[in-house]
């Protein structure tokens, strides 16, 4: 009798357990119905590309924020790189490079525009990596400063003003930067076409790689990790260097998408970021988190904006929505968590009873 | 438009962090519409009409709508188009280029039959307008002006101008014709500084007798014109006669000044807001120039829903709307940006 109620409240919790897993795709289920009422023109597949197309550009951010958090750290500083790699972009299309020992300006081709933008946001990372690792910041403070530092300098890049002839011309080769907001197949938007393919090589490289591992271990407990042989500082190193990669392609496309570079932009953007890894199930106390988890965060961020925005909700309302959202999905990954360790205790014991049993039989 | 906005901002952005350095749409093009312009417009080739979405929302994006001003403008806005039997979504765009961006995508997605816009940055909005009217749906912008003509329908703006030039003449004769006065500058990034500036000074340098001690920027903020005030005073005290200030917060922080200094001095303003015409009732500043946000969000609504019918809004592209001059005599018809006859 006894067993028997232990059993059925052993399914309970496994059905529980399965539902509490896919929330958050069950949750982006719900706001797809929702909103597909509640705005008539809200389900149809340009407005669905709409969205995708904004959720691109936080669920990009949000992968190399990802990353961060697994380890236990946080890069507030993301929207400053977004800001400070776009204007770097915005300025070498527009001004081109110029190198005042040599007196001479640089007019690159667009690849390598985007090559050198992305290369200077890993640098970016790297600093971050590098105050926190060699000067034993805090992840928090340490990006906190650095964001202030790159907003600076995207705004001492034009000493405020906005990079707004960037479509390049013909003679000096440097045209065809609306590349990054084109559509592929004349549908679907190049900003999604890089979250893809990002959001795949940061979910292999995760969960398959050594470097993954080694991630996951040093957010679980960087001591035992660094215990182990684990090169916990090179490791962070490189995840603020992710971050900063991400970061550098959002500043990318959004200048792309905008055909203007503005130093305010990603103003604020870290925190989209954030909220999305979080919805996502990534926990903020290390050790947990996925790529697919995050993106399908970044979506159920982008579908209450774009859907509250389509349903006539004012931005107030919408602010108080978002942040309640997000209040909601981490007290549900707690109590995921709890019933998690609950299960696990009931299963040791259980098998302590069983041997126990089997010695005295 | 030149309210300070960072304070406004700072209380709606998810991250409290937002710094609006968006620089207002310029009066580039603020030479009064001449009769000669219009008939130049009349013979110039005609434009695709665009025929709207296909829905019957209008959509109406402004700065955010914790600036009284923005709040005016927005429900201007969606008052008029109610009463036109439209359907309204208001949104803000807290100077995001990119939310600015996503709201548009917004209402191309909901079959918009018009977008009216104070905009987030005059070179950043123009991918925006290009973007909607290639989905046939017409922009018509308010407020700021975006660099580029032919991608609105419409740029309809306050006429900065006239209204620094008259509410200067306020001054002069509040001044009696002569005397020292000091001039507090807006955010020199912002071209709405200089217009209002070099009207003030063309107005004022008629008189001989009127003599300019300093010019101080104080970026349109209230407490560093307050900061600036005082050094001023500092520096001429009872020689000050009279300031000039670029907008109504500024007029605000220089008021308070003044008074801690037991000064009493005419003091003017642009923009016309609620402080200022408290300010003005108490007898503590002169005059300000109300920027007629109401009158400019109604206007563009109006033009939406002729355009959408007749193909055409009659009007040239950019258009300025008068400022009122607000002196003790009229403060009382002034309430949240709305001018009351």
């Amino acid at each position: 009798m006894a067993a028997d109620t232990k059993k059925g409240s052993g399914g309970n919790n496994q059905l529980l357990m399965t539902l509490l897993k896919g929330r958050t795709l069950i949750v982006l289920a719900i706001l797809f119905v929702f909103f597909s009422f509640a705005a008539p023109n809200f389900f149809n597949v340009d407005s669905l590309l709409s969205v995708a197309k904004h959720v691109a550009l936080y669920g990009i951010l949000a992968i190399g924020m990802t990353y961060v958090i697994i380890t236990g750290g946080i890069d507030l500083s993301v929207g400053a790189v977004v800001g400070f790699c776009g204007m770097l972009a915005g300025g070498f299309l527009q001004e081109g490079l110029t190198l005042p020992m040599f007196g001479v300006t640089i007019y690159m081709s667009v690849p390598v525009v985007a090559l050198v933008t992305l290369v200077i946001g890993v640098l970016l990372g790297v600093v971050n990596g590098l105050i926190i690792t060699k000067l034993g910041v805090t992840p928090f403070i340490a990006t906190l400063g650095t964001m202030y530092v790159w907003r600076g300098f995207a705004n001492i890049r034009s000493n405020g003003a906005t990079f707004n002839d960037i479509a390049g011309k013909a003679g000096l080769g440097n045209m065809g930067f609306s590349f990054f907001s084109s559509s592929v197949f004349g549908i679907i938007p190049m900003g999604v076409v890089i979250l893809v393919i990002f959001a795949v090589i940061a979910g292999l490289v995760l969960n398959k790689t050594a470097f993954g591992w080694h991630v996951l271990a040093i957010g679980g407990n960087t001591n035992a990790a660094r215990l182990s042989g684990i090169k916990v500082d090179k490791s962070l190193i490189i995840v603020y260097a992710i971050s900063g990669l991400c970061s550098a392609m959002v500043g990318i496309i959004t200048t792309s998408q905008l055909m203007a570079a503005h130093p305010a932009t990603g103003n604020s953007w870290e925190m989209n970021a954030i909220a999305a890894s979080v919805l996502g199930g990534t926990s903020m106390a290390g050790g947990v988190g996925t790529i697919i988890g995050t993106i399908e965060g970044a979506f159920v961020i982008g579908v209450i904006n774009d859907g509250m925005t389509m349903m006539g909700v004012t931005e107030f309302w919408q602010q108080v929505i978002r942040g309640l959202v997000i209040i909601i999905a981490v007290v549900i990954d707690q109590v995921q968590r709890n019933i998690q360790a609950r299960m696990a205790l009931q299963a040791r014991n259980e098998s302590k009873n069983e041997e126990k049993a089997a010695a005295t039989a | 438009m030149a309210i300070s906005r960072r304070s406004f901002v700072e209380m709606s952005a998810l991250a409290g962090t937002t710094i609006a350095l968006t620089a207002c749409g310029g009066s580039k093009g603020s030479d009064k519409t001449s009769s000669a312009d219009k008939s130049k417009s009349g013979s110039k080739k005609e434009a695709k009409v665009l025929k709207g979405g296909g829905s019957n929302i209008i959509y109406v994006i402004t700065p955010s709508v914790s600036n009284p001003a923005f709040k005016a403008e927005a429900d201007g806005a969606t008052d008029e188009a109610k009463k036109m039997g439209y359907e309204v979504k208001a949104n803000s765009h807290d100077d995001d280029a990119n939310k600015q961006s996503e709201l548009f995508d917004s209402a191309i997605a909901d079959k918009a039959a018009a977008i009216i816009c104070d905009n987030a940055g005059a070179d950043a909005t123009v991918e925006a307008v290009k973007k909607a009217a290639k989905a046939g749906i017409p922009t018509f912008l308010i407020d700021r002006e975006i660099t580029t003509t032919g991608d609105a329908i419409a740029q309809i703006i306050a006429d900065n101008n006239q209204g620094a030039s008259d509410v200067a003449q306020t001054f002069v004769d509040a001044m009696g014709e002569k005397g020292n006065y000091v001039e507090l500058l807006g955010k020199e990034s912002d071209t709405n500084a200089k217009v209002r500036s070099d009207a003030f000074r063309s107005v004022i340098d008629q008189y001989k007798d009127m003599k300019m001690l300093e010019q101080q920027t104080a970026n349109w903020e209230q407490t560093q014109a307050y900061d600036k005030m005082e050094t001023l005073i500092q520096t001429y005290g009872d020689k000050i006669q009279g300031v000039v200030s670029g907008n109504d917060t500024m007029l605000q922080g220089a008021c308070a000044a003044l008074e801690a200094h037991n000064m009493n001095v005419p003091v003017i303003g642009v923009d016309g807001s609620d402080e200022a015409r408290d300010l003005i009732k108490q007898g503590k500043a002169t005059a300000t120039a109300l920027q007629q946000f109401d009158v400019i969000a109604r206007t563009a609504v109006q033009e939406a829903d002729k355009y959408l019918k007749d193909g055409s809004t009659g009007e040239d592209e950019k258009q300025l709307i008068p400022c009122i001059v607000i002196t003790k005599d009229n403060a009382d018809k002034l309430n949240g940006f709305v001018y009351t006859e």
